[in-house]
C-alpha cells in the first residue's frame, strides 16, 4: 500500500473536511451528524497517547453518544450553546494519509478563535491536531474518527459544548 | 485602612449577600481561613500507590504535592523550594527518588528533609531546619485530608458524618476500596469556587439548567424530574457543612445509578454478594452511591470525585475523574465514558452549569445584593441526630454549606 494519496484526492478530502468545519461553525448539527460513519469516534483526549480504556478524556463519543450530543444540541435548550459561539476556524497543515481498508487519515493544525456570548463574552483561542479517519461515500466521504488533541488539554479548559 | 467584614449580616438564616461571591477581599479572607487554617481535601492514597509517587495539587493559594514516602506514609508538603522559593516539581504527576530544585540544585527527601545542597561550605546552618513545608494530615479510607497548622478542631470531628458518605462510596467495592487512577478533567468556571458545592447539592435546578439533558437522555435522574409529589429524592444537611442529594429513595431497580441491571453486571453483583452476604450486597448495590459535598471542596459525585479549586473570586476550576471500584475493573470502561458523559467541560450536564454560573458571577454585581436561601425552611425536618431533611427542591443543603462557612470564617470552628 503506497502512503502517497494522489494529489486530486487531497483535493477532494480537504474540500471535505473545510465543509465538515464549516458546519461545526455555524452549528448545522443536524448536517455535520449526518456527515459520520456508524462506527463514529469522535475523541478529545486529555493528551496524545491516552488510553480510552484507561484514562478518562474531554469527550469520546461512539455514534450513539455523538447522536446524543447532536439532539441535545438541537432542543435549542442547551444553554452553553445558546445562542451558539461565535467561531471561524482555520484549518491547516495538513497531511494526507493511505488508512487500512482503503481509508484515508488526514491531520492538520487548526486554530480556533470562539466568541462565548452565552455567559463570559469572552474571546477564547482553541488549538491543536486534528486527526480524520475517513473513507468514500457516494461521492463524496463519510468520517469514522475525529481526535481533536488541544496544545493545553491537561489545563482546565473552558465550556466545550460546541463541536470542535 | 481595612474593614472587617460582618459574617452575620452576609450570611443570614435563608438567604446569603451577593458579596459572598464577588468581593475581593471575603476571596482573600476564605484562602486563610478555609483552605490554611482548616481542613481540607488534597487527594487519594490510590493515587500515589509506590514510594516515591506524587501528585502535584493546587489548594487555595499553595501548590502542594502528595507523595507516598520509603515507608509508605503519605505526605503532603508545600511544592517549594525552601532556599529561594522556586516552583519544586513541574509535573501534575510521576514516581522520584527525591526532589531536586532547577535554580541551585537542592535536594529534598520523599519525607520533605533537604538531603543536599550543592557547594555546602558557603551554607552554615542546620540543614534540619530547611526541609520543605510539611502539612498536617490525616486519612479517611484512603481520603487524605490537610491542614497547615496544628488543627483546633480533630479530624474526627472535622469529617463528622463525612464518614458515613465515604463508607458509603467505598462500600461500593466488594474490596472496599476505590481507585483513582482515569485521570484528572479539569474545568475552567469564570464563576466564584462556592457555586461548586452550592449547585452540585441543589436539587432544584435540574429540570431548568437540563432541560435539554432531560429531553433527550433517559438517565437514571429521570426519575427525579417532573412534580414535587412524585420525586422521591431527599436533600439533606449533614452537619459540617456537608450536604446531599440522596437519590436511594428513588431508584425503582437495583443498580439504577449504573444505568445497569442485576442481569448486564453478573460478575459485580456476584463478587458483591460473596463479599458481603446477598443481602447486604444488594441493599448497596440498590442504594448506590452519595452525591455529596465534603466541605469544603471534595465531591463524592456518584461514581466520580471532584475537587473544587478556587482560584481567584471570579475564577475555579472543578477537576473530576471517574471513581473506579478496586476489584471490579470491568466496570472502568463504563464508568469512564459516564464520568465523560456528567462532568467536564464538554458534558451533557456541566457544560450548562457552568454557563449558568457565568451568568450569575455577572449578575450579581448588580441590583438587590440578597440571594433567597428560604426554599423548605418550614418544612424540612430535624432527625434526633441533628441532621436536616426535606424534599429534594428544597434548599437545606445549601444552608448548611453557608451556615457552616459562616462559622468558619468568624473563627468558630
Amino acid at each position: 500500500m503506497s502512503n502517497q494519496v494522489a494529489f486530486e484526492v487531497t483535493r477532494e478530502l480537504e474540500a471535505f473536511i473545510i465543509q465538515e468545519a464549516k458546519y461545526a461553525d455555524e452549528g448545522e448539527y443536524q448536517k455535520w451528524y449526518e456527515l459520520w460513519a456508524q462506527d463514529a469516534v469522535y475523541w478529545v483526549p486529555l493528551k496524545e497517547g491516552d488510553d480510552p480504556a484507561q484514562k478518562a478524556s474531554h469527550l469520546y463519543d461512539n455514534y450513539s453518544r455523538l447522536t446524543t450530543r447532536v439532539k441535545q444540541l438541537n432542543t435549542g435548550n442547551r444553554f452553553s450553546q445558546v445562542p451558539i459561539s461565535g467561531m471561524r476556524r482555520v484549518i491547516s497543515n495538513y497531511e494526507f494519509f493511505n488508512d487500512s481498508d482503503g481509508k484515508f487519515r488526514v491531520e492538520a493544525n487548526f486554530y480556533l478563535p470562539e466568541y462565548s456570548i452565552q455567559s463570559t463574552h469572552n474571546f477564547r483561542i482553541w488549538s491543536g491536531r486534528y486527526t480524520y479517519i475517513v473513507s468514500r461515500k457516494e461521492d463524496s466521504f463519510q468520517i469514522h474518527t475525529k481526535k481533536i488533541v488541544l496544545v493545553n488539554g491537561l489545563e482546565p479548559i473552558s465550556t466545550l459544548s460546541f463541536l470542535i | 485602612m481595612t474593614k472587617s467584614i460582618d459574617y452575620n449580616h452576609l450570611i443570614q438564616a435563608d438567604k446569603v449577600h451577593g458579596s459572598v461571591y464577588t468581593e475581593d477581599a471575603i476571596f482573600e479572607e476564605e484562602m486563610e481561613k478555609i483552605f490554611q487554617n482548616s481542613w481540607f481535601y488534597v487527594g487519594h492514597e490510590s493515587e500515589v500507590k509506590e514510594a516515591g509517587d506524587f501528585v502535584a495539587r493546587d489548594v487555595g493559594r499553595s501548590a502542594l504535592i502528595m507523595v507516598r514516602d520509603k515507608d509508605a506514609t503519605v505526605n503532603v508538603m508545600v511544592n517549594r523550594c525552601s532556599h529561594r522559593g522556586n516552583n519544586l516539581c513541574n509535573e501534575m504527576s510521576g514516581n522520584k527518588r527525591n526532589f531536586s530544585c532547577l535554580y541551585h540544585g537542592w535536594v529534598f527527601g520523599l519525607n520533605g528533609e533537604l538531603l543536599d545542597v550543592p557547594y555546602p561550605d558557603g551554607f552554615t546552618k542546620d540543614k534540619k531546619d530547611h526541609g520543605l513545608q510539611k502539612l498536617v494530615t490525616d486519612s479517611y479510607r484512603g481520603f487524605v485530608f490537610a491542614h497547615f497548622d496544628e488543627p483546633k478542631v480533630s479530624f474526627d470531628d472535622y469529617l463528622g458524618n463525612a464518614k458515613k458518605l465515604i463508607d458509603r462510596a467505598c462500600n461500593l467495592s466488594p474490596e472496599g476500596e476505590i481507585d483513582l487512577t482515569g485521570g484528572w478533567v479539569r474545568q475552567k468556571f469564570d464563576a466564584n469556587w462556592k457555586m461548586l458545592p452550592e449547585n452540585d447539592t441543589d436539587g432544584y435546578h435540574v429540570n431548568y439548567v437540563h432541560q435539554s439533558f432531560v429531553q433527550v437522555i433517559p438517565s437514571q435522574y429521570n426519575e427525579f424530574v417532573g412534580g414535587e409529589d412524585t420525586n422521591k429524592g431527599v436533600i439533606r444537611d449533614w452537619g459540617n457543612g456537608h450536604t446531599e442529594i440522596d437519590f436511594a429513595a428513588g431508584y425503582v431497580s437495583t443498580l439504577d445509578w449504573l444505568g445497569s441491571t442485576v442481569e448486564k453486571s453478573k460478575s459485580y453483583v456476584e463478587k458483591m454478594h460473596a463479599a458481603y452476604g446477598e443481602e447486604e450486597g444488594d441493599k448497596r448495590l440498590f442504594d448506590g452511591p452519595p452525591h455529596s459535598c465534603i466541605f469544603p471542596n471534595l465531591f463524592l459525585a456518584e461514581m466520580n470525585i471532584v475537587i473544587f479549586q478556587p482560584i481567584s473570586t471570579n475564577t475555579c476550576v472543578q477537576w473530576s475523574t471517574p471513581m473506579f471500584l478496586k476489584g471490579v475493573p470491568e466496570l472502568n470502561f463504563k464508568l469512564l465514558r459516564q464520568s465523560e458523559g456528567a462532568l467536564g467541560p464538554a458534558a451533557f450536564l456541566l457544560a450548562d452549569d457552568a454557563t449558568i454560573a457565568e451568568r450569575a458571577q455577572k449578575a450579581l454585581k448588580a441590583g438587590t445584593p440578597w440571594c433567597d436561601l428560604s426554599r423548605g425552611v418550614d418544612r424540612e425536618i430535624v432527625r434526633e441526630d441533628g441532621v436536616r431533611e426535606s424534599r429534594m427542591s428544597d434548599e437545606t443543603s445549601n444552608r448548611g454549606f453557608w451556615h457552616h462557612y459562616r462559622s468558619v470564617m468568624l473563627g468558630e470552628n
